[in-house]
């Protein structure tokens, strides 16, 4: 297979089935290279959809056609321990007319979904196809090499949307190694469960989704667990950090079993049935850990760009890789009107990147990095949340303290007070 | 979730070529062999007895996280040919 084209994109998920969607609106001659036997084969995330502008102005009726589970209504935050769990519990009425904050969705079902909307704009894909290598001409990417269906595949812009362990940034020699400190690792269990048991389950009606956060069941490691409500399932699973996984010696699926058994949470799920088991990696180690996004001939969008951001309350991707992948495209057309396919050319991408929301919010929380790499955090702070709860509810016969003693003793007795002075600088700094 | 149940919830393509290849001779001198714990799909196995790590590449999530752990340049790791590897249906 030998084909030329304008754009080949590489990786048929949310930011490169847009980035050619977009090109192909634009009339451009764009392929769309997938791995996978259908695009979203091998994409999986833990289960929201944010909502996303350039999505909606795009396919501003995307809503009503996409394969969507239910749009986001409930948002809890859970702080657990093995045997409690202080809650936060977020229902907005706002949340409930269109735009939608949020759907749970199966990527294999949106991500197919989506390059099909990519194709029927003219956008040309071809599944089975692993990308290789780059193909270079005069020093400037100029293709890839793809193995499964083989062939080499030319063009004038490559846009790498290759995912996380993007080795065609690597190749292209825009990132060196990846590290365990900047990665965290999300697995994930589907369960089956009726949607009226859910609906009941979880105070919903029609198309209402819940999506709890979990901190502090997580093995001691450091990151958390979630839960969704599809539309007849639940995504429930979690993410931890890479190096603090290694360091742990805990197996993920042995810590994930003791979410699913947490008293609270074995409520939540019980009677339902495992449909699928999925784990990847996310770029969790955010601005400081972004590679370079463009060379002569090539840039880098979405995951591949290290595009993700926590701050310990919103984790941010899929809205981020779309948006980059339709700036990809707006610089790959004016480039193509140019005639001019330089690293310089293509730098208005990284331009229009530091102007979007994208690297603003990375930005403003760029030391939540730092925040979510104290093991406290996930360690202790549940805990000295739960003894206060104890305490403020338990009916003994002991005296009471008031509020702010018990709590101030509560967090010295765990942390010390250098350790609290520490922690509230760093979360101050972070999130403040 | 047991983890041996693995195959029965998750689809897989199985090519015949491997695309993880360990180093077995570089395993052996490891000092952590994180990657037998570490691996989400439970795929690396260290036999004390022999001191050869093994791995089942055929039920792999290519999800990376064996490739970013091992830090002594055991794997041998790419992606699978295109339309082989795992499967995701739902998710």
């Amino acid at each position: 297979m030998a084909k030329y084209c304008d754009v080949i994109i590489v990786g048929a998920g949310p930011a490169g089935s847009l980035a050619a969607l977009k090109l192909a609106r634009a009339g451009l001659n764009v392929c769309l290279v997938e791995r996978g036997r259908y695009p979203g084969a091998k994409n999986m995330f833990g289960g929201l959809l944010h909502n996303t502008p350039v999505l909606n102005e795009l396919l501003p009726d995307f809503y009503q056609r996409a394969p969507l589970e239910r749009h986001v209504y409930k948002k809890v935050l859970a702080f657990m321990t093995p045997e409690s769990a202080v809650s936060l519990t977020f229902e907005n009425e706002r949340f409930e007319q269109p735009p939608y904050n949020g759907y749970t969705v199966f990527r294999p079902a949106f991500d197919n979904w989506l390059a099909n909307e990519a194709v029927k704009e003219g956008a040309l894909l071809l599944t089975d196809c692993t990308a290789e290598d780059l193909l270079r001409k005069d020093g400037r990417v100029a293709g890839v090499t793809v193995k499964g269906r083989e062939g080499k595949l030319r063009g004038n812009i490559v846009i790498a949307a290759d995912g996380v362990l993007s080795f065609m940034a690597e190749k292209a020699g825009l990132r060196k190694n990846f590290k365990a400190k900047s990665m965290g690792v999300g697995i994930k269990l589907l369960l089956g469960l009726p949607e009226e048991t859910i609906n009941e389950r979880f105070h919903l009606v029609r198309d209402e989704g819940a999506d709890i956060s979990f901190v502090g069941m997580t093995g001691g490691m450091r990151g958390g667990g979630f839960l969704y409500t599809n539309r007849e399932s639940l995504s429930v699973g979690m993410v931890v950090h890479l190096d603090s996984l290694k360091s742990s010696g805990k197996a993920p699926y042995d810590v994930m079993d003791e979410l699913l058994q947490h008293p609270q949470v074995r409520k939540l799920v019980k009677g339902a049935v495992p449909l699928e088991y999925s784990a990847h990696l996310i770029p969790e180690g955010g601005i400081k850990t972004m590679p370079q996004i463009y060379t002569d001939g090539m840039m880098v969008v979405g995951d591949a760009a290290g595009l993700c951001y926590t701050n310990g309350i919103n984790l941010e991707g899929i809205n981020l890789a779309m948006t980059s992948g339709v700036l990809a495209a707006e610089t790959a057309i004016k480039a193509m009107e140019a005639g001019d396919y330089s690293a310089r050319s293509l730098s208005l991408y990284k331009k229009q990147l530091d102007e979007s929301f994208i690297i603003k919010d990375m930005k403003t929380f760029k030391n939540a990095v730092g925040m979510m790499h104290q093991e406290r955090i996930f360690r202790t702070y549940p805990r000295v949340l739960a003894d206060v709860m104890d305490k403020l509810y338990r009916v003994d016969g002991v005296p009471r303290s008031k509020l702010l003693r018990l709590a101030r003793r509560e967090a010295l007795k765990e942390v010390g007070l250098k350790g609290l002075v520490a922690d509230g600088i760093k979360i101050g700094r972070a999130l403040l | 979730m047991n983890i041996e149940n693995l195959q029965q919830l998750t689809q897989f393509q199985i090519d015949e070529q491997p695309h993880i290849v360990v180093n077995k001779e570089i395993c052996k001198t490891c000092d952590h062999r994180a990657c037998v714990l570490s691996c989400p799909a439970n795929c690396y196995t260290w036999d004390e007895a022999t001191k050869l790590l093994s791995i089942v590449y055929e039920t792999c999530l290519e999800c990376g996280t064996c490739y970013v752990i091992c830090d002594k340049g055991a794997l041998d790791w790419s992606y699978p040919r295109g339309g082989y590897g795992v499967c995701f249906r739902l998710t």
